[in-house]
């Protein structure tokens, strides 16, 4: 049969025309929707059996207690722990989100060793048994040439029992370079031991003070005392006066009660100014200062000298020349006082959690508010807690060359003639690095927790330090900056899957210690670096090897917390609420046994240092004030980890289009400066200060302060993953340290800097 | 909008903010992606493609420094109760296939992501801008898919989704009562993941016709208000300050009304539901 | 003995020239038709749309385009229902372009939906309250009629008449016309007025929002009337050009004059009905919702008053007038500028009840939202105006379109 074209036409058409009849066009509409409903590349999440189990979150000092739901091996969803005592169940973005990190593509996945240049990002796997030989040999062959003392090891803790065992070993192994990473309440614990004769941290009782005076303090803009001071926030009753006092109309201070917008720098003027008022009108609590308090009034020395009083002092802290500094009113600061002086429960904070450091002076300054209203060791008052004791020491001896390389000086110089009190100064340790002539005088660098490469202020002073270091180990969890700059990663596991001690965060009010432990099993060819530290100990041999009697970090926390370990294995946590009640008599262990008033302290910490001139209230920046007319100051934000460890994606999803837009970070600048220079909503501009330069977009805030540019820290990563890197500017790349000349501490509140559009 | 039975009785859920206590910190936003499985991208800082069941929005009082002021406001789904309070709220009774639909005995609006075909007529009547819509695939990359909650779906690319009240775990809750022969669910059984989160407690959750739940006397409040009550969509969702300039941002007022006295009536009126 | 394709009579140009306009216009389709794939296969985010733009482009085209189209059922209505056979001379062509609005409108809708393979659940589980149900029925059914009118014309080229079976089949559907017409007509009134209730019951949108009769928003009333008032311009516009085009005469000048005056007036009560629902709505509505009429013509950097003016005046009351004076639509050139006026109006009405309904702001600290269409979307906006072009061409040439075309051009 001959089938032409009429024929064929006919009998597609038929056959289309039939088709419609049978089921089997309908079937696969059908069948096609059904599909469409089941993609198979979007995920349907396995269920299975589910818990919920106790733990801490370790992403920073905050301490927040955290209790993880799992379902099967699968570690779902962390909230907050409604019992714990320093967190109540709140918790920061950044806590809830951490199973991000923790199943993210940021994870280091094991162990491995630079394939290429440095900071190419070309690694090679390697054996744990190859990594920790690796370390071994280097160490060993240092030892050998009698170079102990130019090992170093940063870490961003000296408080759990992971660096206890770090130091120990450097102190078996015959260097005095345990270096933690700066925080700004660096210069506040400097102040507690220099007033108070402790080691520790400052606890304010934020859930019962009736009135809290922040000096600037980011009370509830970055996380590390946020758990805390959100929970007791979220439980006061509105009779809790918070007063923030910052140029920035940052999240506290929008809480506040009262925002006090005093300039940048100033804060030392004004806590004296305070001071002033207070002392003038009497205000001051008479029975403390003469029951606790030394130095209040002029005092004579054992040589018979006469040294002036925190009386005499303040004398010269007027409110009209306060005013003068401050940019604030005369009436502002005189009602700031009384209602300060009068309130029943104040506690005047600073140095917790502020986005910039602070010296020595601003911090001493501020205490000695507390001292003034002497609300020490009770109810709604400020409570001084000691490092923590819960980790039992076995005594260790320690060889000729270790106790050669000890012998030392650091390289940061902390500890010297000069800066004597201050136990670490990783801001001096890039200039150390980079001026010594010749090798370098670290030869090898542990880097256990923190980031430097990140968080040191002047990255680029920091990254041409790193470049004269011949080694490097990074056992960071993540592909930090740090990583990226190392010659060998041995990675730490995560919080969630590891034993890690958290000891009593700063700003607590009684000791608390909390446990992290594994929610669900490792995910990764991880080790705990304690367990690193005690293998290369063991392979070292000889006194090191004794001093390390511990099969891991597991058998060392259950040996030194012994009883203390049961409850943390039960309940998460262990509060000692006994540290409330001591008595007034036995809290201040300084040669007078008192609180010591601004002078005495002051001369003992410039003990040596030939500076015996009082008034370093005012940290100078670096700079040329005519090329660099504006002040760039860092702000945090609960939405921004300004931390070793950058944001969680989700973290990044909450930002406003005007904190980041695509690739670019936003400054905020008050609209009248922004109109000097031209600049307007959204504008590409450039700004510059001494240490570098970065480009930005414009956001005109109007609760700024005119003549700043205020710079989210947090940004400006290189590390982690696609997801969080190369978004903005690392705003601490762009401010240069300012030296504190009473301790030496980096205590730059800004950077001088200038902007233009670009 | 179809009538339920009657036995059970008919609750409101409803939500009341705290503005004065809210710190803008996001928790409730990261909770609620953990807790509903809501994706991330590299680049979210186009707002208006960023998937949020919840955001929080930054106002300020206009006024120059040092008078500036700043006030969060956390926006979930309304979860209006709709003109005359019948259920049929503005998204509800658009969707062309149902979508969406007002549950009688919650007040909870759902969304049916297998069934939403994407035509984003929901997006286009909500006056809110509670419904977001999947632009992409969702991807986890590394192994972040383990973290995702067995009680929540992943949403396809091409449908809408919004907040639920996190409904799931209404269910969950209502599942466990019912095993233990109870017919009430207490107040801290049944809590939004955003509420839960809330560190400040700015955000309380429950029965807006159980006087036992926090959010009854609360909702009632003086300083009770709604966002744009006068579209009456009666949302579900109240807020409180104790700044008339933040109540005053709430709805537009037409120059010379007085602001307060309007929602005070219409507090008044919605008091009586 | 070959037929020739082409009807008896009449003059067409040569097979190249055509062939190269084809050529010409099927490059803009395969460009539309490549950005429609890219959609298909990549996703809504290959659009300008976003979360505050849930309609945007394409919705507007949807609505101009059915608007447009209404030249057919109103057209259909005044010949088969009025029994205007003045009307038969354009009748043809207006069920083409119809047909070719409403094809287009369905291509774009499927193209609109996030999940194209589960469009049906519009059918399958519909919701009665909802207008756009309502659409998607009155749409797909007068679709099918249109299909049903446009059949017997493309039957009777001269090769498918040849067929008997296909000459009967066309004979008959002519008999019975007057009944698809009817129910074209019927079906018509009812979505074209419910893609004007799309925007009107949005009564979480002040703008939009419309009171009205019953369920139906007054915006249900006016989109059905302005449709009915400028379809047929849009159809007096595309025989225009058709005309200018090919160089020849293919209507009666007294289906022009016909179609034009009653253009005219529809377009006059319309507009008198439009200013009522405006000033209605800026006096009452939209106050009652705290909002004043320049709240919606403010503070943004495109809807200013003008947008107004030029949909009420220059593109409503302008081309109303024109049309009904006898001297208006008897000179061609005003003719042509009222019929493009009346058609820039529509298409401003439909742009606004979409487009600014998404961009005015809500909420006091909200801002305008701004949309920019990718050249994806324009692209697959533009596709049905070149696959229009084609059908048109494609029509002209082999089907007898104009009953009057031999008549007018003696001749060729």
């Amino acid at each position: 049969m001959k089938i032409d074209r009429r024929c064929f036409l006919s009998l597609v058409i038929g056959g289309a025309v039939g088709t419609t009849l049978t089921p089997v066009p309908w079937k696969l509409t059908d069948d096609i929707a059904i599909w469409s409903q089941n993609w198979p590349w979007t995920p349907v999440p396995e269920d299975g059996p589910s818990k919920f189990v106790k733990s801490v979150c370790n992403q920073c000092p905050g301490g927040c207690g955290i209790t993880v739901r799992t379902i099967g091996d699968r570690a779902i969803k962390i909230e907050g722990q409604p019992d714990h005592p320093v967190n109540k169940g709140s918790l920061c973005p950044r806590a809830i989100s951490a199973t991000q990190h923790f199943y993210g593509p940021s994870r280091i996945q094991g162990p491995m060793k630079r394939a290429g240049e440095r900071g190419q990002g070309k690694w090679e796997k390697i054996s744990w048994d190859e990594a920790i030989k690796t370390v071994t040999e280097k160490l060993a062959e240092l030892r050998t040439r009698g170079k102990p003392h130019t090992v170093a090891c940063i870490s961003d803790t000296d408080r759990n029992g992971s660096s206890y065992l770090l130091d120990r070993f450097l102190k078996a192994y015959g260097s005095p370079n345990f270096i933690r990473t700066p925080s700004s309440a660096d210069a506040q614990e400097l102040a507690l031991y220099l007033s108070c004769g402790r080691q520790g941290t400052i606890g304010y009782d934020f859930r019962k003070a009736d009135f809290i005076l922040s000096f600037g303090c980011a009370l509830m803009d970055g996380c590390d005392a946020a758990g805390q001071v959100m929970s007791a926030f979220g439980e006061q009753d509105k009779k809790t006066r918070l007063v923030q006092i910052e140029a920035r109309l940052s999240d506290t201070a929008a809480k506040a009660a009262q925002w006090v917008p005093a300039k940048p720098g100033s804060e030392t003027v004004l806590a004296l100014g305070l001071g002033h008022v207070i002392v003038r009108d009497g205000l001051y609590n008479k029975a403390f200062i003469e029951d606790h308090g030394f130095a209040f009034e002029d005092w004579q020395d054992d040589a018979g000298n006469t040294h002036p009083g925190y009386r005499s002092l303040v004398q010269a802290h007027s409110p009209d020349k306060v005013a003068k500094a401050t940019g604030l009113s005369e009436k502002v600061i005189e009602s700031l006082a009384r209602s300060f002086a009068r309130a029943r429960r104040p506690v005047a904070v600073s140095g917790l959690g502020s986005a910039a450091p602070v010296s020595l002076d601003q911090s001493l300054a501020v205490f000695a508010l507390n001292a003034l209203a002497g609300n020490f060791q009770k109810p709604g008052g400020v409570f001084l807690i000691d490092e923590p004791d819960y980790l039992s020491w076995t005594e260790m001896k320690i060889d000729k060359t270790a106790s050669a390389g000890n012998q030392q000086p650091r390289v940061d110089g902390a500890g010297s003639e000069r800066f004597a009190h201050t136990r670490y100064l990783p801001n001096q340790l890039p200039e150390a690095i980079n001026s010594a002539k010749g090798d370098s005088p670290v030869q090898a660098l542990l880097v256990a927790g923190g980031n430097p490469l990140y968080t040191l202020a002047d990255t680029q002073a920091v990254e041409k330090a790193f470049e004269k270091i011949p080694f490097i180990v990074s056992f960071s969890t993540f592909m930090d900056e740090t990583a990226e700059q190392a010659d060998l990663l041995l990675p730490h596991p995560h919080f969630l899957e590891s034993y890690q001690d958290v000891p009593t965060p700063r700003g607590m009010a009684h000791t608390v210690i909390s446990l992290a432990r594994p929610v669900v099993k490792p995910q990764y060819d991880t080790r705990p670096t304690a367990d690193v530290v005690i293998q290369i100990a063991k392979n070292l041999g000889g006194f090191i090897e004794n001093a390390f009697p511990w099969k891991n970090y597991e058998d060392f926390l259950q040996k030194s917390l012994s009883d203390q370990w049961k409850t943390l294995e039960k309940q998460g946590y262990w509060s000692d609420s006994k540290s409330r009640d001591t008595s007034l008599d036995e809290i201040f262990r300084t040669a007078s046994q008192r609180f010591e008033f601004f002078p005495m302290s002051k001369l003992a910490a410039m003990n040596g240092n030939g500076n015996k001139k009082a008034g370093v209230e005012k940290i100078e920046l670096p700079g040329d004030i005519a090329k660099m007319p504006l002040v760039l100051v860092p702000y945090i934000s609960m939405r921004i980890s300004d931390g070793a460890v950058a944001n969680t994606p989700f973290m990044t999803k909450t930002l406003d289009a005007n904190v980041v837009l695509e690739n670019d970070v936003f400054v905020e600048i008050n609209p009248k400066t922004a109109s000097e220079y031209g600049l307007s909503q959204g504008d590409k501009a450039t700004v510059k200060t001494q240490a570098g330069q970065a480009e930005v977009r414009v956001n005109l805030f109007e609760g700024i302060m005119p003549g700043l540019v205020a710079m989210p820290a947090g940004l400006g990563r290189t590390g982690f993953s696609d997801y969080i890197a190369g978004k903005g500017a690392n705003v601490y790349g762009l401010v240069a340290p300012a030296v504190d000349p009473a301790s030496g501490l980096n205590a730059a509140w800004g950077a001088k800097a200038a902007i233009a559009k670009a | 909008m179809t009538q339920q039975p009657q036995h059970t009785k008919t609750k409101r859920y409803g939500m009341v903010i705290d503005l004065d206590k809210c710190t803008g910190c996001g928790a409730c936003m990261v909770a609620c992606y953990a807790e509903n499985n809501v994706p991330f991208r590299q680049d979210e800082s186009d707002k208006m493609r960023s998937l949020n069941w919840i955001r929080v929005m930054k106002v300020d009082n206009g006024k120059p420094f040092p008078d500036t002021q700043v006030c969060y406001i956390p926006m979930p789904c309304m979860q209006c109760d709709g003109q005359h309070m019948q259920g049929h709220s503005p998204c509800v009774s658009v969707c062309p296939a149902v979508a969406t639909d007002y549950d009688q005995t919650t007040g909870i609006v759902s969304q049916i992501y297998t069934r939403c075909f994407g035509c984003r007529y929901c997006m286009a009547a909500c006056p809110y801008h509670a419904r977001k819509f999947n632009w992409w695939d969702p991807k986890w990359p590394a192994d972040m898919e383990k973290y995702l909650n067995p009680d929540v779906s992943a949403r396809m690319r091409g449908v809408v989704e919004k907040c639920s009240f996190c409904y799931h775990r209404y269910q969950k809750a209502r599942d466990k009562a019912y095993v233990e022969g109870r017919e009430e669910l207490h107040e801290d059984e049944y809590q939004t993941a955003c509420a839960q989160a809330c560190p400040t407690n700015a955000i309380t959750f429950g029965d807006l016709h159980n006087p036992e739940h926090s959010v009854y006397s609360r909702s009632r409040s003086k300083t009770a208000f709604r966002l744009l009550e006068r579209l009456n969509t009666n949302p579900k969702v109240y807020y409180l300050s104790s700044k008339s300039w933040v109540r005053r941002k709430a709805d537009n007022y037409l120059e010379g009304e007085n602001f307060e006295q309007i929602r005070e009536k219409a507090r008044k009126a919605a008091a009586t539901h | 003995m070959t037929t020739p394709a082409i009807p008896e009579g009449v003059k067409r140009c040569p097979t190249r020239q055509f062939t190269l306009w084809l050529a010409v216009v099927g490059a803009v389709l395969l460009w539309g038709v490549y950005a429609m794939f890219l959609i298909w296969y990549k996703g809504l985010n290959q659009t300008g749309m976003n979360d505050a733009y849930g309609f945007a482009l394409w919705i507007w085209a949807d609505l101009a385009v059915i608007a447009l189209g209404g030249g057919a059922f109103f057209s259909g209505f005044l010949t088969y229902i009025i029994g205007k056979k003045e009307l038969k001379s354009i009748i043809n062509y207006a069920v083409i372009i119809g047909f070719i609005c409403y094809s287009s409108a369905l291509l774009i809708l499927a193209l609109d939906i996030g999940q194209p393979l589960r469009g049906w659940f519009i059918f399958w589980h519909a919701n009665v309250h909802s207008m756009l149900t309502e659409v998607a029925f009155c749409l797909s059914c007068y679709f099918a009629v249109l299909t049903i009118e446009f059949i017997p014309l493309v039957l009777e080229n001269p090769k498918l008449d040849r067929i008997p079976f296909l000459h009967h089949l066309s004979h008959n559907l002519h008999e019975v016309m007057a009944v698809f017409a009817a129910t074209g007509v019927f079906l018509s009134f009812f979505h074209q007025g419910s893609l004007g209730g799309v925007a009107g019951v949005l009564y979480g949108r002040p703008f939009a929002f419309r009171e009205g009769l019953l369920i139906w928003p007054w915006t249900f009333f006016l989109f059905t009337w302005s449709a009915a008032a400028v379809g047929p311009c849009f159809t007096m516009l595309v025989t225009w050009l058709t005309e200018k085009i090919t160089q020849k005469k293919l209507v009666r000048p007294e289906a022009f004059q016909l179609l034009a005056k009653i253009s005219g007036w529809m377009l006059l009560t319309y507009m008198i009905a439009k200013i009522a629902d405006t000033w209605y709505w800026a006096a009452v509505t939209a106050p009652s919702k705290g909002f004043s009429l320049m709240d919606f013509y403010s503070s943004n950097p495109v809807y200013g008053i003008w947008i107004l003016i030029a949909e009420l005046v220059i593109c409503g009351i302008v081309p109303a007038l024109i049309l009904i004076t006898r001297k208006g639509r008897e000179n061609k050139p005003l003719l042509v500028t009222a019929a493009i006026l009346a058609v820039l109006g529509v298409c401003i009405n439909r742009w606004v009840m979409v487009l600014q309904v998404m961009a005015a702001p809500l909420l006091p600290f909200q801002d305008w939202y701004m949309y920019m269409p990718t050249w994806q979307e324009v692209a697959t906006t533009i596709l049905p105006v070149a696959y229009g072009a084609i059908l048109i061409s494609l029509a002209h040439r082999y089907l007898p379109v104009f009953p009057h075309e031999k008549e007018l051009n003696p001749g060729q």
